[in-house]
């Protein structure tokens, strides 16, 4: 155990020092402001418009919506989306509950809605691709078998690693994400209500299972679903980069699936068995929200199970190659 | 080596704390999704501002509620702005105060029977308390489908003017519903009435229809002179001189031009 636990020391420090993790909170020093600003542009917009007024804004955005609901232009997957959304903002102006009071934690509640998908996993393959690549290409990885420990605790320690600098990541871009809004939109919203239990059904919005929580609860429970989406990219791309002794490859590879899966979730609701695929499973946020998944039929538990069962067997194949493995060159 | 030691322990710790943060926050979800528990109490929010009364001279700023179909929407028009923004803007400058569009609730196709319901709704609710004006154009859909005989709509030869005078009373008390409705939600709100033209009115076939389109209007009017603070905008003779100017390409909705004549009257009436 003690064995154990230097070898995941030695990993971890090994990642400080290559400044992967510093990579990863420059993108986010550099990006989240430039999210904010253009937030900031939404908001004077709005404010000018509406005068505060959000029950008019609320109003205002049902009505647009429902307006496009009559068009026939407008594809039909789009409109169980907007169908979905309108009947969520009715739920809100009927409870006469703002969905969007303007504040650091709103803002961050919808930077992680869309960060889920494309842009966590981007900065988790930062720290992933090359953990066990790069000691191949660099030659590292004789040196470390070469001492007297198992091969597969090697890879655990690599593996805890992992998951400790996952949590990292999504905890800095929480943090990240509500001091630099705050200074714009100010640090409250804490207790603001958020609406979670929206059951899509068909064409239809069940409402009977719907209960307010606390919004910093609302980004917890986020953050948590995130950071298990997030671990199943972790898993594969570690797998990849077992499989491939290329960084550059390895990164390429998983970088590839994920926006496949990003695209796929968009157009793929008529081929259904497309949703035993990892990467259009990661959206988990999509059900705390209530909007309709990308497939008819998915739900929480669906996706759950889908992203456990590739985790599980990335895990096998990773480990399995691993220790067999010849390392040559 | 010291330095990596102190290291270690910050980094480890922290990143242990986050990741059990995080495994809190994933079984959390999951516990909340399949064993919900009541929610927090939702706080109570300040109810919308009431319009102030008093005549529309009087008042500092003006908030504008449009309501009813595609007319008000602006189908039809490139611009997008209807003669909603329009008239807004027009009673801006011609009465030199701030005059807002609260909000354009009005929606393509709708009926006067389901506007009635929808006024049960909060969002109009918390729209038409606040309103000093309330521009509406509603019926047209009624009374077309009436009149429809399961022909085709850009036609207008499959439309019977006969079937239309017999079953125009059941629309006539369907606005009387809607103006009541509004009324009782906010008596001091101007209401302005837009009325109907006959777009078929090029079609000889048709050109009856005119006349039952002007019994409409009075109708309207009626309602108007009764109600006190209400004003029913004449449309129908916009549209008769050169039809093919003023109406978009489906023959049916005006067009930017026929919109902005459309406003022009709205200001008027309104001055």
């Amino acid at each position: 155990m003690a064995n154990l636990l230097n070898l995941v020391q030695n990993e971890t420090i090994k990642v400080w020092k290559k400044r992967r993790f510093a990579v990863v909170l420059l993108i986010l020093l550099i990006l989240i402001p430039v999210f904010v600003y253009a937030q900031m542009k939404i908001a004077q917009n709005s404010a000018q418009k509406f005068k505060g007024d959000w029950r008019a804004e609320l109003q205002t955005q049902i009505t647009d919506n429902t307006r496009a609901l009559g068009s026939d232009r407008i594809p039909e997957e789009w409109k169980k989306w907007r169908r979905a959304l309108v009947q969520q903002l009715q739920y809100y102006l009927d409870h006469d509950i703002n969905p969007r009071t303007p504040n650091a934690v709103t803002f961050t509640r919808g930077f992680m809605d869309n960060a889920v998908t494309l842009f966590i996993p981007l900065m988790v393959l930062a720290i992933a691709s090359d953990l066990v690549s790069s000691e191949r290409s660099s030659g590292t990885v004789k040196m470390l078998l070469t001492r007297p420990v198992r091969r597969w605790r090697i890879l655990l320690s690599k593996l805890v690693t992992l998951t400790l600098y996952v949590s990292l990541i999504i905890v800095a871009t929480v943090l990240l994400c509500y001091l630099i809004s705050g200074l714009v939109f100010g640090y409250r919203g804490w207790g603001e209500p958020v609406f979670i239990g929206f059951q899509v059904s068909g064409a239809d919005v069940n409402t009977s299972g719907v209960h307010a929580v606390p919004q910093v609860i609302y980004v917890l429970m986020q953050a948590g679903l995130a950071w298990f989406a997030s671990m199943v990219v972790a898993i594969l791309a570690l797998m990849v980069s077992v499989l491939v002794r290329s960084t550059a490859a390895s990164f390429v590879t998983m970088m590839a699936a994920i926006i496949a899966g990003a695209i796929l979730t968009n157009m793929a609701s008529s081929w259904h068995s497309a949703k035993y695929l990892f990467n259009v499973n990661l959206e988990l946020t999509s059900y705390l929200q209530g909007t309709p998944p990308p497939i008819e039929g998915m739900t929480l538990g669906f996706s759950l199970a889908v992203l456990a069962v590739w985790a599980a067997a990335g895990l096998v194949v990773s480990f399995g190659v691993f220790t067999k493995q010849d390392i040559l060159n | 080596m010291k330095s990596t030691s102190w290291l270690w322990r910050g980094l480890g710790i922290t990143s242990l704390v986050c990741t059990l943060l995080m495994m809190a926050g994933f079984g959390w979800a999951l516990k909340d999704n399949w064993f919900p528990q009541a929610g927090m109490a939702v706080p109570k929010s300040a109810p919308p501002p009431s319009a102030a009364p008093g005549s529309l001279a009087s008042k500092k700023e003006l908030k504008i509620v449009a309501m009813g179909d595609s007319l008000t929407v602006g189908t039809g028009d490139a611009t997008g702005s209807g003669y909603v923004k329009t008239a807004a803007d027009g009673l801006s400058k011609t009465m030199h105060k701030p005059v807002r569009v609260l909000n354009n609730l009005a929606l393509n196709g709708l009926r006067a029977d389901q506007l009635l319901k929808l006024l049960d709704d909060k969002g109009y609710h918390n729209a038409i308390v606040q309103a000093d004006i309330v521009f509406l154009t509603i019926g047209a859909n009624d009374l077309f489908q009436i009149a429809q005989n399961g022909g085709s709509m850009a036609q207008g030869g499959d439309l019977s003017p006969e079937q239309l005078e017999r079953r125009m009373p059941e629309v006539q008390t369907r606005l009387k519903d809607v103006w009541a409705k509004l009324r009782g939600m906010n008596p001091a709100a101007r209401i302005v009435y837009v009325g109907l033209y006959n777009p078929f009115y090029d079609n000889p076939n048709m050109q009856p229809a005119s006349d039952l389109l002007q019994e409409w209007n009075r109708f309207a009017h009626g309602l108007s002179v009764s109600d006190g603070n209400a004003t029913v905008v004449p449309t129908y003779d916009l549209f008769e001189s050169d039809i093919g100017r003023y109406l978009s390409s489906d023959h049916f909705h005006p067009n930017e031009a026929g919109y902005a004549r459309i406003a022009d009257r709205v200001v008027q009436a309104l001055q």
